[in-house]
């Protein structure tokens, strides 16, 4: 029965070998020709007059469409044009679901997806594999009517790769019966903190915990790549300082220990639950605190402080839109990213889907400041928000920060050696592209 | 004479007719074959040549083999601390939830065969875990363990963050694993417990056996089939955990394990040979277990047999 068994297994495992074998020559054969220029040179750069004569179909893929809006957009979009229909392709919820969906089809060159809703991180990744469309001279055309922060995240290699349209920015939220007003800076915070209910953030080792690392490491004056793109930079005082004071943080009961386990959800759940003072979270917390009886009435929210002996910062959230290469009608899909990030759609957005905008203009209209009360410290996150680190390898630097950052937190590494290693694995990283 | 080759000659008939009949059923089987090649051998030829081969985003496409040779992205991969911990995690995992759930659905079998009023009753409640998803299994356990809103450090009047600290995570994960596929196990040793024939328990008391001599001569050797099938299955399943330690921590707190490490490795990181090669280690060091439990294991239980 064994002998048996083993023989099958062994027939199995050659035939893997010749299937592999043969794969190997098919592969070789198509895509050998594959440019291994540095940057993003060469790559097809959008026709913006294309836009005008535009007909006939198209497809648009996002991550599912929660909140409705998207599908407004498309909606009115077919009905103010006849003769060309835009089509929604929804992907899960979950962005790593949806990079790897996009990634898929990108590799096997499939024009699935003529137009694409990308988190701001993946602007890089995209571009150096040649997947995206240049869309500098349409940006170039509307350039001071976006707030100059989002710009950034579409931005690689000195051009644009796509249109921004939603942002977001993280909110220090606070107890106002607690304290009267947020101190200038982070130190403050935990001080008061430590007086009262505590800190929570999101310290869980994911995405998550490198925008809040960043967000204090940036306004402590550190960096994680240097400016060419080649090296890390994350093994600075800078750094050690702000991660330094994270772990005082925990150590000093500013922050509860449990913070090193907690995501978005954990952190608004334990602050709705009244155990905390303040809040590190995204502006989707509001209208749902607002619900909440035990905080109900007894918040408010704030931009980020500055470090002490250093500035303010925020990091970056939201999606741009994007066209594929492999697109069959770039135009007619530039034409509805021109639609969905018009100033008219990006207020019904804001006022009807709590959406923030990249819109400098938006954030004035009177129905968006009664639809936002906190449209002002938005905007104002927004501005002073920076981008993470513009990178092919981005989601390998993420890992290298946030898994190190994590064992810092939970007290299995001293700052030091975390950004250390943190250091050693972005410099790996960078050498593979 | 004619007697002796008379059988001969049927005999070889019989023979060719054998043979035939198995060719033609060879024939008959070839289409499942195929098919079997297809559905399995591909993915796993596929995967081996990934894990031979080198993708970077710079260089877009996947025709360069992996340098400076063939290897280098399992060298690379055995190399790396993160997945040599990994491996590690796995088979503590894999060791104490495995050996836990034996002596644990051991002990539930034994109860669902006593024969006793509500007994079904027991049967059913005791199955309802191998029921749950593990992903649902998971985040109940998490909530369970929530150092804020938690039952267990209210119960314990602690203030431990459990899957923030290095023992404690694994030790989360390994308490969800147990109450998830102990009642599995216990299904799978209940079956084996049915078909032991009651006379010879007769026979023993007859002859003065206590109840431990009962269990240890009669029950443990007869059981040993069964309870062999369900350790390859349940061992099998944890060395390739992946969903627990995703839900719970994220492979955090010395919790990663082979799969995890692979597919963060594949997907996330988009590194696709090195995560091919962990995934090939990994299916490599499950049929070395495997095998490992049937040649040792599976002696064992021809010479209790054969007793």
């Amino acid at each position: 029965m064994s002998k048996r068994l083993l023989f099958l297994l062994c027939a199995a495992l050659a035939c893997a070998v010749f299937v592999a074998a043969c794969g190997g020559d098919d592969d070789s054969g198509g895509t050998a020709g594959t440019s291994e220029t540095g940057s993003t040179e060469g790559a097809k750069t959008i026709d913006v007059k294309a836009m005008d004569s535009a007909k006939g179909e198209a497809t648009y893929c996002s991550g599912k469409d929660t909140s409705g809006d998207l599908k407004e957009t498309i909606e009115e979009f077919n009905k103010a044009n006849p003769g060309s229909t835009i089509k929604l392709t929804e992907f899960p919820e979950d962005a790593q679901q949806q990079h790897d969906q996009f990634s898929q089809r990108q590799r096997a060159k499939s024009p699935d997806c003529d137009g694409f809703e990308e988190d701001v991180v993946w602007t890089a990744e995209f571009a150096q594999q040649k997947w995206l469309y240049d869309m500098t001279p349409y940006i170039e055309s509307r350039k001071d009517e976006f707030i100059p922060s989002t710009l950034e995240s579409v931005t690689y290699d000195g051009k644009n790769w796509g249109v921004p349209k939603v942002t977001d920015a993280g909110l220090l939220y606070y107890r106002t019966d607690q304290v009267d007003a947020v101190p200038d800076t982070w130190q403050g915070v935990y001080e008061e903190a430590a007086k009262g209910d505590g800190i929570v953030y999101q310290g869980s080792a994911y995405e998550g915990l490198t925008v809040d690392y960043l967000e204090l490491a940036f306004a402590a004056g550190g960096s994680v790549i240097s400016d060419d793109g080649k090296s890390s930079t994350i093994n600075s005082p800078e750094n050690v300082k702000a991660l330094q004071f994270m772990v005082d943080g925990i150590k000093d009961g500013a922050a509860p220990k449990a913070v090193t386990t907690m995501q978005e959800e954990p952190a608004r759940r334990a602050w709705e639950a009244g155990k905390a003072t303040f809040m590190r979270n995204w502006p989707y917390c509001y209208a749902l605190s607002q619900q909440a009886p035990k905080v109900k009435g007894k918040f408010a929210v704030a931009p980020f402080p500055s470090f002490e002996g250093g500035e303010k910062a925020a990091i970056l959230g939201g999606h741009n839109m994007v066209v594929s290469v492999y697109s069959k009608n770039p135009g007619l899909m530039l034409k509805f990213i021109d639609f969905a990030t018009s100033a008219e759609r990006m207020k019904r957005n804001a006022v009807k889907y709590s959406k923030a905008p990249v819109l400098k203009e938006t954030y004035q209209d009177a129905d968006v400041q009664k639809a936002l009360p906190f449209a002002e410290e938005l905007q104002q996150a927004v501005e002073q928000a920076k981008s993470r680190p513009v990178s092919p390898v981005y989601p390998q630097i993420s890992e290298a920060i946030f898994k190190n950052v994590n064992e810092a937190l939970s007290g299995q590494a001293s700052p030091e050696d975390a950004l250390k290693k943190a250091d050693d694995q972005i410099n790996a990283a960078l050498q593979t592209f | 004479m004619e007697a002796a080759s008379v059988p001969a000659g049927t005999s070889t008939k019989r023979r060719s007719r054998d043979l035939s009949e198995r060719r033609l059923a060879s024939y008959m089987v070839s289409p499942s074959v195929l098919l079997i090649a297809l559905v399995a051998a591909y993915p796993i030829g596929y995967a081996v040549w990934l894990s031979l081969h080198q993708y970077s985003v710079r260089q877009a496409g996947l025709s360069r083999w992996a340098e400076p040779n063939i290897w280098s992205n399992y060298t690379n991969v055995l190399q790396d601390d993160e997945f040599r911990q990994a491996i590690v995690n796995t088979f503590v995992f894999t060791f104490f939830s495995v050996g836990l759930e034996l002596v644990i659905g051991l002990g539930m079998a034994l109860a669902m065969h006593a024969a006793f009023r509500g007994q079904g009753l027991l049967r059913t409640v005791v199955l309802v875990p191998w029921a749950v998803l593990t992903v649902v299994t998971a985040i109940m356990w998490r909530t369970i363990f929530d150092p804020t809103l938690g039952i267990v450090n209210a119960a314990l009047g602690t203030d431990i963050v459990w899957l923030g600290e290095t023992p404690y995570a694994m030790i989360v994960m390994i308490i969800a694993d147990v109450w998830k596929t102990a009642p599995f196990m216990a299904l799978l040793i209940l079956a084996g417990l049915q078909v032991i024939p009651g006379e010879i328990y007769e026979a023993a008391k007859v002859d003065g056996a206590t109840m431990w001599q009962r269990f240890r001569k009669i029950t443990l050797p007869l059981l040993m089939p069964a309870i062999l099938v369900a350790l390859i299955f349940r061992t099998l399943d944890a060395l390739r955990i992946f969903d627990l330690p995703f839900v719970l921590t994220k492979g955090q707190n010395n919790t990663n394990t082979m799969s995890l490490e692979s597919y963060q490795t594949f997907t996330a990181n988009n590194i696709l040979g090195e995560g091919a090669a962990m995934a090939i280690i990994t299916f490599v060091i499950v049929m070395i277990v495997s095998f490992l439990y049937i040649r040792f294991v599976g002696g064992n239980i021809r010479g209790l047999a054969d007793e």
